[in-house]
Parts: structure tokens; C-alpha cells; sequence
């Protein structure tokens, strides 16, 4: 046999080389559509109009994107992976509203059975979807009719670690068991939850619900960037824009606007919007949203202000169909009073006027100002700008107000009533378990809370003092008129009064409001443990959670224990264990008590007013539609 | 071979010259590494943070392409002394030369000032200096080809 010469040798071990480089790349682009396949069982990314998604974003805005990814619009919605549920979901078993959940894992998917009230565990359906990544995660189950969701019935507290009723997440009357029905994700929560998102309806109460991109992305407040993306291929164009100070007329940018186009951009989900009719709303389902960052209104929505004087008709159709709805949503002058909604309160507050105002006055949605903190700090401080959780934030326009800081507050320079948020936006929304300051900017007035029930700024602080007293000194500092004031207005501190007799909304800001350390200096501790103690066992979760959570501000409550979604049962008597605790170990012997706190010289509750007020209790129920 | 002219340098003075520029343009270049390593040590936001990225490439390209083309000024230098009749061309070495100058400074100049994922105007010298030194190199390909054929 003839002997192969070694050129030969090295010409098959090449062409071997190639050959074997093609097949392993056959092969991986086989694996590689096999996994683009998209899943039938949830909502789905897909190719939507213009938008190309923040991967096509991130080549070219590298800063803006990383900004972009460290906040907490990406984490919004996402597809449900080990890494963005809650820890240990694979343990988890929980029992509500006579049903049992277990979960389990297989491989990176996460499953939950069901067995209802004496039957036996069904079958398992898939965590497709996460909602909310640093507050509260609620998950979204597959349930075998397209792409249509089941909400999981129970939310993961991040700050908590631990789970509780969805229902018991919001102020929602504790009577409502269960919220969100089957389909829900699809016809409501992702008009806002994702970009662009298309729920599609099928027939019955199935959906075929497709998405741009799930969380808020660039395109949210950019619009579309396909265009954008294409014509600046061209680095001749690109650099015409660098070098001049036109702005791409392919993109918007929030940024650059102001007012109304400006405060569009955030208000187009963090408002109270409702569509214009319901060729409207079919359209949006269909197509996603018509409106564009930029524009100067919502195209087929509007943003829902009670008291303003346009889409009557629409408003005049909501107060028929559903009675509730302002009210689950603004105080009775038409402050909002939920929160996520705050480009109602913005759009309503006098700066607004202005046409410069807007939501990036205080916030930026990048980190773009010098001196800005690290990207976690930021995300985990709404995003504000360097400064504007001070006075700074107020006196970008009212710089006149330094100088007379004192002769307008009539607080000194350094106290917490000097602080332009605390009297200009207290803390009356609340969601998220917790009271958020109104983004209404307005000044105190006892005329709010005799009329709304709104808790004022001055008794927010000052929770152991009357509404009348509150009156007298914004009658003697900034001449307002004094109300009309009933006896309990006039000798019972106002915090008392909402925390006994108020409705759930009352009671849930001021169970919050207790614990702020600036009321707590103000105010003092010592009569604050009765109240926060008997509210442990209020009947909205809510207002208990809050309970709980403001009494472990107080010495000798830090590590309190308490399960604010238990039985009532329980929950009367880990109140008994907290009195207790505080009669027999905490209270301080030496404390001296106003007479406005109706807490007799031995610490106790005085029971006249005591059940007088809380008879007086208003019941209505309440569902903060947050 | 390169062509005479009354203004051309001898081949050997050609040679010292892509030398001499290749070992300091080297010194320089390594030094630029330091100097960015420094500000990685330090954390520089302004050359490390996420939001400069294209600064912090195009620092590193005008570090590589200028340690790489110190390196081959060298090379082209020590091959006209050391190849037999072979000699660089003046239009050669000027252009190694100053495709040793505008790559390395139109990436550094570019990453001055930045605009999200472009760079700077500097950046405009890079595809000058990559012509000539597509040219150089292409050139002394050819000539140490001719070389040969002509033996």
C-alpha cells in the first residue's frame, strides 16, 4: 500500500476540521430554534408594531440601559424562574379560604396543586409570570386555556419574607376572599404591567395575550424604536445629532418635555385612567395601546380627574356602573388617594399649572444627574433625583422660600415642621400596605378632614393634639378660616379620632402615621401603645399590618410576633399578649398624659370615650382600588 | 524596492526611523495600559462606570491598536535591516508612522467625550489611519514578495 504523503495528512485533518465545525453548528442551531419555540401556556413576547425590545436598545445606550435594568420597572413582570420568585418556593405549602396550595419544583419550573375543602390535590399548573420584584410578588398560574392566567391567591411581603393572602395586600374589606378572577392578568393588569401589551381576547374567557416586552422597557417612555434603530445605522446621521442640539425626531424622550407631554409619559399607568368608550377598550385589547410618549393625551383613555370639568359623559357612565369607584379611589374633593396613581395628583397640583412641572421635576428614570447615588440606592428611592427628598425639591421653583423659611412655617429652621413635604405632601394615599405621600401638592387645612375625613398634615405630626387646635394656629399663621368643629374635633385629638371612629382608609394612615419617627418625636410614645394594640385586631388585614409594624417602632416592641393574616382568634390574642407585654414590661410608670390622648394618668384607654367613639366607627366598606 | 527621491532618506535611515519611532511609540502605549489600570484600581467612574462603556472601549482600543502598531514599526524596521534586498519605501514608513499616530488617537479622542454608544468626532482619524496602514503593510506584503520572484 502506497504510503500517504504528509500534505495529504494535513489536508484531511483539515477538511475533517470543517466538517466536524459544520455539524456541531447544525446541531446547535437546531437546539437554538428549539428553545425560541415560544410556550403556549402564558402570554408571550412577540414582534409588536415598531417596538424591538431594550436587547436592540442596549448596543447604543449602554448607561441608560444599565440604569434602565438596575430599576424596578424591568422587574414588573417577568417569566417566573428560580431567580426572580420568592425563595424556597419549592417548599411551600399554604392553606386559605378553605383550599390548600402546594408547590414543587421541576427542574427550573415551579408547579402548585390545588385541593379544595375535602377533595384531593388537582392538577399541577405552572408559574408562568411574576408581578412586582422589591415590594410584593404576586405569581400567575397557567390554566390550560391558551394564554389566559390564574392569579396565585397568595403575594410574597418581600420586606416581610413572607406570604399572605393576596387579598390581604391591599385595603380590601375582609369579607372579599378572592379578587382577581381567572383571565384578569389579560383584560386589566397588562395594560400596565409589560410594554405594549396586546391581550388579545378569544372567546369565552380565553385570551391569547402577546406583549412587546415584559416589564416596563425603554419603549414605554420612549415609543417604538424601530424607526429610530434603522435610520441611525447611519453614523452620519447619528454624529449630525451629537453635534447639533436638535432633538431624533424618531424617539421621545420624557425627558426633554415638560408639563402635561412630559408627565404623560409616567401617567399613561400611574394615573386613574378609563377608556373613552368601549370601541375604545376593544381596540386597546386588541392593538395595545394607541397613545404615544409625547403626545399631549391618552388617544383612546383619559386620565380620571372627579372634579374636572371634561369627560363628563364618561364619568357621569362610571358613577352608574360602578358607585364605588371614585370613592375607592379619591377623597371626597377629588384627591387621589391611592397610590401608583400619582400623576393624578401631580396633574391637580397647583405647580402643575405652570406647564414646566412634572413628574422628572423630582424623579429621573436614569442616572443622569451629577452626584446621583449607585444605581440600587436610586431604584430603591423612586428613582429621585440627587437632593429631592429635601426641600431642594420644592425650592427649585420657590427659591424665595429659603430666606423666609422660618416666618412661613413657623416651625425652626432644623424641625421636621419645617420640611416643604411634610405640610405640602403629607402622607393620605395609601397601597403597597403602607401610606405613600399624596403627589397632590396642597397646604394644610382642617376644612379637609372635617368634610373628606382626609387626615391634615398638622395632625399627621401632631398626633396628640385636637383638630381644633390644628384650626387655631392656621387661622393665626395663614388666616384661614376656622370650621365648624364638634365637641370630640375640639377636645379629642384627631389621631384618636380616626384610629377609633375613621373608616379603614382613616385608620390604615394614621395605624402607618403612628410609627413615623418625626410624629412619634412630636407627638411622644408612651400613649401610643393602647391604640396600636387594640388596632392589631381591626378587621381590614391592612390596617393591622400597619398596626403591627408601627408598634415595632416602639421601645420594647422591636421583635414583637404577630401573624396579621391569623384567625381572629389569634389575632385577639396576641393583642392580650402585646397589652401585656406593655402593662406589665414596657409602659413607663412616670408618663405623663394629655388629656386630648383620652389615656387616663395610669396609662389606660378611658373607656367613655373609648366606645363612644368606637360605636361611632364608619363602617362603610372600603377596597382601595390601588 | 523603494523608489528614489531627492528628498527620500537611505533605506537604513528609513529603518532607524520606524525603530526608533516603534520603541518609544511602545513606551508610550504601555504607558497609556497603566495609566488605564490605574483607573480601573481606582475606580474611575468616569472611565469604569456602566454609562461609559464606549469611553472605556475606546480607551482600550487606542491602548491595543497602539502597543500593536508600536510593534510593528519595530517589525517593519528590523525586516529592512535584516532581509536581504529589501529596503522600506519612504511613503512605507511614514505611512506605519502615522497609522501608528491616528488609530491609537482617533479611539483615545473618541472616548474624550461620548454620546451613549458612539464616540467622539475623534474617532473620524481612525479609518485615515487604518488606510494607511492597510497601505503599509500591503505594500511591504508585496515587496518582500517581489523579492523572492525576482531571485
Amino acid at each position: 500500500m502506497r504510503k500517504l504523503s504528509r500534505s495529504w495528512w494535513q489536508g484531511l485533518f483539515v477538511i475533517a476540521t470543517v466538517a466536524a465545525t459544520i455539524v456541531v453548528t447544525l446541531i446547535s442551531l437546531r437546539d437554538f430554534q428549539r428553545e425560541v419555540v415560544p410556550p403556549e401556556n402564558r402570554p408571550i413576547q412577540s414582534q409588536i408594531a415598531g417596538y424591538v425590545s431594550s436587547n436592540a436598545c442596549r448596543a447604543c445606550h449602554p448607561g441608560n440601559y444599565a440604569s434602565w435594568h438596575a430599576s424596578f420597572h424591568r422587574t414588573m413582570t417577568q417569566v417566573a424562574t428560580p431567580q426572580c420568585l420568592p425563595p424556597d418556593m419549592d417548599k411551600l405549602e399554604l392553606a386559605f379560604n378553605g383550599r390548600e396550595y402546594k408547590a414543587e419544583r421541576r427542574g427550573d419550573k415551579f408547579f402548585v396543586r390545588t385541593r379544595p375543602e375535602s377533595g384531593s390535590y388537582g392538577e399541577p399548573q405552572q408559574v408562568v409570570l411574576v408581578t412586582g420584584s422589591h415590594n410584593l410578588q404576586i405569581l400567575w398560574l397557567d390554566t390550560g386555556e391558551g394564554r389566559t392566567l390564574q392569579q396565585f391567591p397568595f403575594g410574597y411581603i418581600v420586606a416581610e419574607k413572607m406570604w399572605a393572602p393576596v387579598t390581604e395586600t391591599f385595603l380590601i374589606p375582609p369579607n372579599v376572599k378572592e379578587y382577581y378572577s381567572t383571565g384578569a392578568w389579560n383584560g386589566a393588569c397588562m395594560d400596565c404591567h409589560v410594554t405594549q401589551g396586546q391581550s388579545r381576547f378569544v372567546a369565552g374567557n380565553k385570551w391569547d395575550s402577546q406583549v412587546a416586552e415584559f416589564g416596563i422597557a425603554c419603549e414605554a417612555c420612549h415609543s417604538e424604536g424601530r424607526e429610530h434603530m434603522e435610520r441611525n445605522r447611519n453614523p452620519f446621521r447619528r454624529f449630525k445629532i451629537h453635534l447639533t442640539t436638535k432633538s431624533d425626531p424618531t424617539v421621545t424622550n420624557p425627558a426633554s418635555l415638560k408639563g402635561l407631554e412630559s408627565g404623560l409619559a409616567c401617567g399613561q399607568c400611574h394615573s386613574v385612567w378609563a377608556f373613552n368608550g368601549m370601541a375604545d377598550k376593544i381596540e386597546f385589547n386588541r392593538h395595545g395601546a394607541a397613545f404615544r410618549p409625547g403626545a399631549g393625551d391618552l388617544s383612546q383613555r383619559f386620565v380620571v380627574q372627579p372634579n374636572a370639568p371634561d369627560h363628563t359623559e364618561q364619568k357621569d357612565f362610571i358613577r352608574r356602573t360602578e358607585p364605588d369607584f371614585f370613592h375607592n379611589r379619591f377623597w371626597g374633593d377629588g384627591m387621589i388617594r391611592v397610590t401608583g396613581r400619582e400623576f393624578n395628583g401631580v396633574q391637580a397640583s397647583p405647580c402643575f399649572r405652570g406647564g414646566e412641572f412634572s413628574c422628572i421635576s423630582c424623579h429621573e428614570m436614569h442616572l443622569d444627574s451629577p452626584g446621583q447615588t449607585d444605581a440600587k440606592t436610586w431604584a430603591r428611592t423612586a428613582q429621585l433625583k440627587p437632593k429631592m427628598d429635601s426641600d431642594s425639591a420644592c425650592l427649585q421653583c420657590h427659591k424665595d422660600m429659603t430666606a423666609r423659611l422660618v416666618a412661613h412655617t413657623h416651625h425652626s429652621a432644623e424641625s421636621s415642621g419645617s420640611r416643604c413635604y411634610n405640610c405640602h405632601m403629607p402622607r393620605t394615599t395609601f397601597g403597597l400596605l403602607r401610606a405613600m405621600r399624596s403627589h397632590q401638592v396642597s397646604s394644610p387645612n382642617v376644612h379637609e378632614s372635617i368634610a373628606y375625613g382626609r387626615p391634615n398634615a398638622c395632625n399627621l405630626c401632631h398626633l396628640d393634639q385636637t383638630l381644633g387646635w390644628a384650626a387655631q394656629h392656621l387661622h393665626a399663621w395663614y388666616n384661614q378660616p376656622v370650621p365648624e368643629l364638634s365637641e370630640d374635633d375640639r377636645t379629642i385629638a384627631a389621631a384618636v379620632q380616626w384610629i377609633l371612629k375613621g373608616d379603614a382608609g382613616q385608620r390604615a394612615l394614621i395605624a402607618w402615621g403612628i410609627g413615623w419617627e418625626s410624629a412619634q418625636k412630636i407627638a411622644g410614645r408612651d400613649w401610643l401603645y393602647p391604640y396600636l394594640i387594640y388596632t392589631l385586631t381591626d378587621s381590614y388585614a391592612a390596617v393591622r399590618f400597619d398596626a403591627w409594624k408601627s408598634l415595632r417602632t416602639l421601645p420594647g416592641f422591636s421583635d414583637f410576633s404577630f401573624t396579621y393574616t391569623a384567625p381572629d382568634q389569634t389575632l385577639g390574642e396576641a393583642a392580650t399578649r402585646a397589652y401585656k407585654k406593655w402593662l406589665g414590661e414596657v409602659r413607663n410608670v412616670n408618663a405623663v398624659y394629655r388629656r386630648e390622648t383620652a389615656i387616663d394618668s395610669d396609662g389606660r384607654v378611658r373607656q367613655d370615650v373609648f366606645q363612644r367613639l368606637r360605636s361611632a366607627r364608619d363602617e362603610k366598606p372600603i377596597f382601595l382600588a390601588e | 524596492m523603494s523608489r528614489a527621491s531627492k528628498h527620500a532618506l537611505p533605506g537604513a535611515q528609513l529603518a532607524d526611523r520606524n525603530l526608533r519611532f516603534g520603541w518609544w511609540s511602545l513606551l508610550v502605549f504601555l504607558s497609556l495600559g497603566a495609566v488605564l489600570e490605574t483607573l480601573h484600581g481606582f475606580k474611575i467612574g468616569w472611565y469604569v462606570d456602566v454609562g461609559n462603556e464606549t469611553r472605556r472601549l475606546m480607551f482600550t482600543l487606542a491602548h491595543a491598536h497602539g502597543t500593536l502598531l508600536a510593534l510593528v514599526n519595530i517589525a517593519a524596521g528590523l525586516t529592512a535591516r535584516f532581509v536581504e534586498r529589501f529596503a522600506l519605501r519612504s511613503s512605507v514608513s511614514i505611512a506605519l508612522i502615522w497609522a501608528a499616530i491616528l488609530l491609537p488617537a482617533g479611539f483615545f479622542l473618541g472616548g474624550i467625550v461620548i454620546y451613549d454608544g458612539d464616540p467622539g468626532l475623534g474617532v473620524w482619524l481612525v479609518p485615515i489611519g487604518a488606510a494607511l496602514l492597510f497601505y503599509g503593510i500591503a505594500r511591504i506584503a508585496l515587496d518582500l514578495s517581489r523579492r523572492n520572484q525576482g531571485r
